[in-house]
């Protein structure tokens, strides 16, 4: 670029000195008409060279800074979607996948849980129903023996009913065959009760046994079930932290990502000044071209002289943006104008 | 399915940025290198919203905007212009044309999305 502004400031002295030199003549000698034109169309001719290589080298340098430019803000663009991708299936992994299997995990062992706590209760049950049993077996007991005692009772009233009636005599023979009976009723009723007493104490024997089993069998499910309740407890207490640690690690990862895409996205954004440059290069380019038809228009033997105010009016109308009006007319560095919108 | 969004440029990287901007927000892009470019991309689509350059090689944004407005489908489709051009005369050519906004490069994409936001709902 300084070797161009360098270049067009010497071809502009250039162009001065050959005008001042043909108007400075009050009448044209024809040797110093001759080293006008040779000097004048010399300078047209490297002009005209000139500005194909001026333009081409524009060109390269706009060329190559769109393509770089392009293919930064594709390879940005490559990383703001991988970033969004893998912000959603780290989303999606938390609230379908761990998340998700963590929660369906307590509710199944919930239900386990529950099952064995209602089998529990169930077997609670069934001791408390042999202890009734077994109390009713130790009434029963208290019956039989009541029924021998009493029995024993009827048969001692009986043989002294029979002693009785022995001494009254004859008179007291038929009352002493009915001695005679209630003594065998009371006999057999003793041996009866005394089966069953026999019989009540063997049922709680078993009753006992069975009480006793059921009891230990009880305690020892009862510990079983506690214990896998602490188990299962301790199992989702892990997952928890494990959920809890995958969350904070994603919260984490997203927070990251999301300041990442951030300053992508204002990285993209500041790249914009590419598409301004290639539009101030391309209008310097068509500058350039624009000069060094006019001093071959100007190296014509019959051309009018060249009007600065008027070369430089028509390069001033190609441009688009503000900062290339006010860097053209201030002579210095325009600052980029931030952006406006307008709503029609 | 989002409402999808045309984008108009020559600048393959200002596209880019424009698309990555309204994708975030939820939309879907089509790009188009240039107005005639652009005029195949409309064909047999639904559109919702053109966002376009004005100075572009092959046909410029205005013409593509007169153009497009001629289609029966594009008829009442909202357009925004996204230019580095500051001349007012084209301003108001582009609003002659049929564009809804005016926006100037360089752009932050919270406006962008802004304007878009005003004239169609995401």
């Amino acid at each position: 670029m300084a070797e161009l502004l360098w270049a067009l400031g010497a071809l502009a002295v250039g162009l001065g000195a050959g005008f001042a030199a043909g108007r400075r003549r009050p009448a044209p000698a024809q040797s110093q008409a001759r080293t006008t034109d040779t000097h004048l169309t010399g300078i047209a001719r490297l002009t005209g060279s000139l500005a194909p290589v001026w333009s081409a080298q524009i060109d390269t340098s706009r060329t190559q800074m769109e393509t770089a430019v392009s293919q930064l803000t594709e390879q940005f663009a490559g990383i703001v979607e991988n970033l969004d991708s893998v912000l959603a299936s780290s989303a999606g992994a938390l609230d379908d996948g761990h998340g998700g299997t963590f929660d369906r995990s307590r509710s199944r062992l919930g239900d386990v849980v529950g099952t064995l706590d209602e089998a529990l209760a169930t077997k609670r049950q069934t001791v408390a129903e042999l202890r009734n049993l077994q109390t009713l077996n130790t009434e029963l007991r208290q019956m039989s023996a009541e029924v021998s005692a009493i029995a024993a009772q009827t048969n001692l009233l009986a043989l002294n009913a029979s002693i009785e009636a022995a001494r009254i005599g004859e008179a007291g023979a038929a009352f002493g065959v009915v001695a005679d009976e209630v003594r065998q009723l009371a006999e057999h009723s003793l041996g009866t009760s005394e089966r069953m007493a026999e019989k009540v104490g063997r049922a709680g024997t078993t009753i006992g046994g069975i009480l006793g089993h059921a009891e230990e069998t009880a305690e020892r499910e009862d510990r079983a079930v506690n214990g896998a309740n602490a188990e299962v407890q301790a199992v989702l207490d892990d997952l928890q932290a494990l959920v809890t640690g995958a969350r904070d690690s994603s919260s984490d990862l997203e927070r990251a990502a999301v300041g990442i895409r951030s300053d992508v996205s204002q990285s993209l954004t500041n790249l914009q000044f590419q598409d301004r440059i290639c539009q101030v290069l391309e209008h310097l380019r068509d500058s350039v071209t624009r000069f060094a038809e006019t001093v071959a228009d100007a190296a014509r033997a019959d051309a009018p002289p060249i009007d600065p105010d008027e070369a430089l009016e028509a390069i001033s109308a190609s441009y688009t943006m503000d900062e290339e009006r006010q860097a053209h007319a201030s002579g210095r560095a325009a600052d980029v104008r931030d952006s406006e919108i307008t709503f029609f | 399915m989002g409402k999808t969004i045309l984008v108009v440029d020559d600048s393959a990287s200002v596209r880019q940025v424009v698309s990555i901007a309204l994708k975030g927000a939820g939309y879907d892009v089509i790009q188009g290198s240039d107005g005639k470019d652009a005029l195949k991309q409309l064909d047999g689509r639904r559109i919702h919203l053109i966002i376009s350059d004005v100075n572009m090689p092959n046909m410029d944004g205005i013409t593509f905007v007169t153009e497009a407005k001629k289609l029966p489908a594009y008829k009442f489709t909202p357009v925004i212009m996204l230019t580095t051009e500051s001349q007012e005369e084209k301003k108001r050519q582009a609003q002659a044309a049929g564009a809804k906004a005016w926006v100037t490069k360089p752009f932050q994409p919270d406006q962008m999305l802004a304007a878009v936001s005003k004239l169609i709902a995401p």
